[in-house]
C-alpha cells in the first residue's frame, strides 16, 4: 500500500542524508519526497511518499524512529488527513486554444502565471486532479515541462502532529 | 550529574582541550589512536594533560587505525564502558568504517573523534579529507559533523550519551582542525538537544511490564509443556544477565543463547543449552525444535539463527520478545507477546509477578528431554585424531582458564569452535564480531580489553587467516608489555569459506587455500618481540606447552597446527531450517540429513 509518512527533523548538518540514506540502503523506495523548514526554525518537516506491504511500512516507521536527528514520525495514511501536491507546467498553447485552456486552468483552482513566450501555469490539488488538468491540457497545446513538487500531507486532527510511537 | 559548577568552567581553552576535559569528565581511562595532520592539536592536548595528571590518560598506538577502534571497541565490550578512538582525516577515518560499522551491528558504544580539514577546505578535495558525516552516516549510529566551535563541548558530552544509552552503539564526531585550535571559555556543562532521541529513550525506560502484561504472559507458561529462554546479546548490553539468571532459576526455564549472547547465563549453570544457531550444539537446537513456547530476551532472530524465519521454532505455539529496539520487534519472525523496555527492570517484574501470583509449573518432563539431548546429542569431534584437532585444543585451554577468562576472536571456525568449546561463566567473557564477521578482530579487541581489564587472563584465540588482516598489531603487544596470550590455530586457509566449498561448490578450493604460503608466524611474533613464541604440532605435546602459554607472565604467542580438514559441526545451512541440520560424523543426530546446498540466492 502507498503511504504518505511525515517525519519532523532537527535541522543539522547531514540529518536529511541520513533518512534518505537509510531508506535507500534498507531497500525500500522513494515515490516522492518534500523537505522544507517549519515554524520553528530548527525543525524541518520530510513528506515522505512510499509504497511497501504493512510490515515494510512499520519497519521504515521504527527504522526511521532510530535516527538521533529525528523528532517524530507520523504515518498519515493511518489517521484523516490532507494530501496536496503543487505543480508548474510550461506549455505551448496554440493561439485559438488560448480561451479554453485558460477555462480549463480557471475551473482547477489554477492560475496562469505567465504566457509569454510560453504559458506557465500554476496548479495546487491533490495529485489525482493535477494529472487529470495535465491530460486536459495537453489537448490544446504541447506541454513543455512539468515540474511537480510532491506531496504534502497534513492531518486533520485539531492538535499538532502526534509524538512518534 | 551534580548541581555544583564544573571546577574549570569559565577557564579559557583550546577546543582540542574542551574535547581532553570532556573525555577526563566522562571517565575515559585509556584512548586509542593514530596521529595525523588534522587530529594534531587533540594529541597535542593529550599529551599536555598526561604531563600535567602524570600520564592519567594513556593514548595506545596501533600499527592501523582499525586496529585503534577495534581496541576501542574491545575495551567498551569488556567493561561495558564508551571506547575512545581518536584519529586524523582522510584515511584515519575511513580506516575505521569498519569497527564502526561492527559496533553498531554488535551494539557496542564507542566514540571515534576524527580530525577534519579545517572549515574553510572542506569540500575542496584537500589533503587528507574524506566525507566523514556521508561515510559515517550509513553505519555509525550518530555522526557529528562540528562546524561552531561554541557546541563543542556539548557535542562531545552528547556524542558519549548517544553512545552509551537506549541500544548502545558507535558514534563519530568529525572535528576540522580549526575547531580544535579555537579558543574560548569552558562552559563545564550542556548537551544538545535532541529531542526526538531523548523523548524515545525516556518512553521506553519508562516503559514498565503491566500487571496485565505480566499475567499474560505468565498464562501462556501455565500452559506451555516445554518453555525455552532464548537469550541474545541485549542480555550482556542491557546489564541483564543477573535478572536473567534469577527468571531462569525462579521458574527453571532452560536457556540456549546466540552467538552475542554467550555468558548471559554461566554456560556451566544447569539450565543453560549453549548456543544455537547456524553452528550451534545440536542439543540447544533440538530444544529450539522442541520447545512449544519461546522467550526470546534481547535477541533479533537473525539469519545465522532463524536461517528459515517460517520454519524457526516450529513447535512453539507462543512466542514473546523483550527487546528495548522498537523495530526488532516483529522484524523477522511474528510473535505473540512483546514487551519494549529496560531488560533488567522487565525480567525482575517477570519474577516478581510469578512469586506474587504464586506461579507454580513443574516442568520436569522438560527438564528431563533437555538433559537427555545435552547427553545425547552432546559436542563431539574425532578424538582419536593423531593430529591435532583445534576441538582438543581449545578443551585443553578451558581446563585451565576455567570459563573465567577473556576470549577474542576473529571470524570463521576457529571462531565457531571458541564459542562452542569455552566456558563462559559471566558476561563480557566473550568478545566476538557476530554481526559484521569482520575477520582481523580478534588481536586489536584483545589489546583493548586487557586495558579495560587489567587482572584478567585475555586470550586472542584467532585463526590463520584472521589474525593477517591485523597482524600489525602483534607489534602494540609487546610496545605495552600487554600479557595478551594469542594462539592461532593454523588449519593452512580460510577454514570456514574451505568447509562451504567442500559442502556447496564441490570442493574447488577458490583462492582459500593457504598451505604453501610461506609466513612463519612463530618468527613473525618473534620479530614483534614476543618472548614466548612458540609452535605446537604434536597432540602429545599440547597439555604442556598449553599450560606454559597460559601460565606465561608476559605476551605470549602461540601457533598451533591443526587437522586442516576439521569441520564445524554442527551446521545449519544458510537459508535452512533446523531440521536439516547436519551433524558430522562425531555427533549424534535425530535423524540423517542429506546434505542439500541451500537455494543460490540464501548463499551467504
Amino acid at each position: 500500500m502507498r503511504h504518505l509518512i511525515a517525519i519532523l527533523l532537527q535541522n543539522e548538518a547531514g540529518a536529511l542524508t541520513r533518512v534518505t540514506g537509510l531508506i535507500s540502503s534498507r531497500g525500500y523506495n522513494i515515490e516522492s519526497l518534500s523537505v522544507a523548514p517549519t515554524n520553528d526554525p530548527s525543525i524541518s518537516r520530510i513528506t515522505l511518499v512510499t509504497t511497501g506491504s504493512d510490515a515494510v511500512i512499520a519497519q521504515i516507521n521504527s527504522q526511521l524512529q532510530k535516527l538521533v536527528d529525528v523528532v517524530t514520525v507520523e504515518d498519515m495514511t493511518t489517521g484523516d488527513h490532507l494530501a496536496r501536491e503543487l505543480a508548474l507546467l510550461k506549455l505551448q498553447v496554440a493561439a485559438d486554444q488560448q480561451d479554453a485552456a485558460a477555462q480549463v486552468v480557471h475551473r482547477s483552482g489554477g492560475k496562469v502565471l505567465s504566457t509569454e513566450p510560453a504559458w506557465i501555469v500554476e496548479i495546487a490539488g491533490t495529485e489525482d486532479m493535477i494529472a487529470e488538468v495535465i491530460a486536459t491540457l495537453s489537448a490544446f497545446g504541447e506541454i513543455v515541462e512539468v515540474v511537480r513538487g510532491g506531496v504534502l500531507g497534513i492531518s486533520r486532527t485539531g492538535r499538532r502532529a502526534p509524538t512518534a510511537r | 550529574m551534580g548541581s555544583a559548577p564544573h571546577p574549570r568552567a569559565g577557564e579559557m581553552m583550546t577546543g582540542a582541550e574542551m574535547i581532553v576535559q570532556v573525555l577526563v569528565d566522562e571517565g575515559v581511562d585509556t584512548v586509542f589512536g593514530y596521529s595525523g595532520g588534522a587530529i594534531l592539536p587533540l594529541y597535542d592536548a593529550v599529551f599536555c594533560h598526561n604531563e600535567a595528571t602524570a600520564g592519567s590518560m594513556p593514548l595506545i598506538v596501533p600499527a592501523n587505525e582499525q586496529g585503534a577502534a577495534f581496541m576501542a571497541a574491545g575495551y567498551a565490550r569488556a567493561s561495558g564502558r564508551v571506547g575512545v578512538a581518536l584519529v586524523t582525516s582522510g584515511p584515519g577515518a575511513t580506516n575505521t568504517v569498519t569497527p564502526v560499522r561492527d559496533s553498531m551491528a554488535d551494539s557496542v558504544p564507542i566514540v571515534v573523534i576524527c580530525g577534519q580539514v579545517p572549515t574553510s577546505a572542506i569540500g575542496t578535495d584537500a589533503f587528507q579529507e574524506a566525507p566523514v558525516p556521508s561515510i559515517m552516516g550509513a553505519v555509525a549510529k550518530h555522526v557529528f559533523l562540528v562546524t561552531d566551535p561554541t557546541r563543542l563541548e556539548a557535542t562531545v558530552r552528547t556524542a558519549f550519551e548517544i553512545a552509551r544509552t537506549g541500544r548502545p552503539g558507535p558514534v563519530v564526531l568529525d572535528i576540522p582542525k580549526d575547531v580544535q585550535n579555537w579558543r574560548g571559555a569552558f562552559n563545564g556543562s550542556g548537551h544538545l538537544p535532541i529531542p526526538g532521541y531523548r523523548q524515545r529513550l525516556n518512553r521506553v525506560g519508562a516503559n514498565k511490564l503491566s500487571e496485565s502484561a505480566c499475567a499474560a504472559l505468565l498464562a501462556a507458561l501455565e500452559r506451555a509443556e516445554r518453555p525455552l529462554i532464548y537469550a541474545g546479546g541485549g542480555v550482556i548490553n542491557g546489564g541483564a544477565a543477573e535478572a536473567l539468571r534469577d527468571l531462569v532459576h525462579a521458574l527453571r526455564i532452560p536457556v540456549v543463547t546466540t552467538l552475542m549472547g554467550i555468558g548471559a547465563i554461566d554456560t556451566s549453570d544447569e539450565m543453560a543449552m549453549r548456543m544455537l544457531g547456524m553452528h550451534g550444539a545440536a542439543f540447544a537446537n533440538y530444544a529450539v525444535e522442541d520447545c512449544d513456547l519461546l522467550l526470546a530476551i534481547g535477541a533479533r532472530f537473525d539469519d545465522r539463527v532463524a536461517g528459515n524465519p517460517a520454519k524457526f521454532a516450529v513447535n512453539a505455539k507462543f512466542i514473546a520478545q523483550f527487546d528495548i529496539d522498537v523495530s526488532e520487534v516483529n522484524k523477522v519472525k511474528h510473535v505473540h507477546w512483546s514487551h519494549l523496555g529496560s531488560l533488567p527492570e522487565a525480567l525482575t517484574a517477570l519474577r516478581e509477578g510469578a512469586r506474587r501470583a504464586g506461579f507454580r509449573r513443574d516442568w520436569s518432563a522438560w527438564h528431563r528431554h533437555c538433559d537427555h539431548l545435552r547427553r545425547t546429542y552432546a559436542m563431539n569431534y574425532d578424538r582419536a585424531s593423531t593430529r591435532i584437532q583445534p576441538h582438543y585444543l581449545l578443551e585443553e585451554i578451558n581446563r585451565l582458564t576455567r570459563g573465567e577468562a577473556i576470549i577474542s576472536t576473529g571470524v570463521g571456525q576457529h571462531q565457531m569452535w571458541a564459542a562452542q568449546y569455552f566456558d563462559f561463566r559471566s558476561p563480557r567473557l566473550w568478545l566476538t564480531s557476530g554481526s559484521m564477521g569482520t575477520m582481523g578482530f580478534g588481536l586489536p579487541a584483545a589489546i583493548g580489553a586487557q586495558f579495560a581489564m587489567r587482572d584478567r587472563v585475555v586470550i586472542d584465540v584467532d585463526g590463520d587467516a584472521s589474525i593477517r588482516m591485523n597482524i600489525g598489531e602483534l607489534e602494540t603487544v609487546t610496545t605495552y608489555g600487554l600479557p595478551v596470550k594469542v594462539v592461532v590455530i593454523n588449519n593452512c586457509g580460510d577454514g570456514m569459506v574451505k568447509q562451504w566449498q567442500k559442502l556447496f561448490f564441490k570442493g574447488r578450493l577458490s583462492a582459500s587455500d593457504k598451505s604453501l604460503h610461506k609466513k612463519d608466524f612463530v618468527k613473525a611474533a618473534m620479530a614483534d618481540g614476543f618472548e614466548f613464541s612458540v609452535r605446537l604440532e604434536s597432540k602429545a605435546d599440547v597439555p604442556r606447552v598449553v599450560e606454559e602459554f597460559i601460565r606465561f607472565p608476559g605476551p605470549a604467542f602461540l601457533e598451533v597446527v591443526v587437522d586442516p580438514d576439521a569441520g564445524v559441526y554442527p551446521m545449519v545451512g544458510p537459508g535452512q531450517s533446523y531440521d536439516e541440520m547436519i551433524t558430522g560424523e562425531f555427533i549424534a543426530s535425530r535423524k540423517s540429513v542429506e546434505v542439500v546446498p541451500p537455494g543460490e540466492s540464501e548463499m551467504f
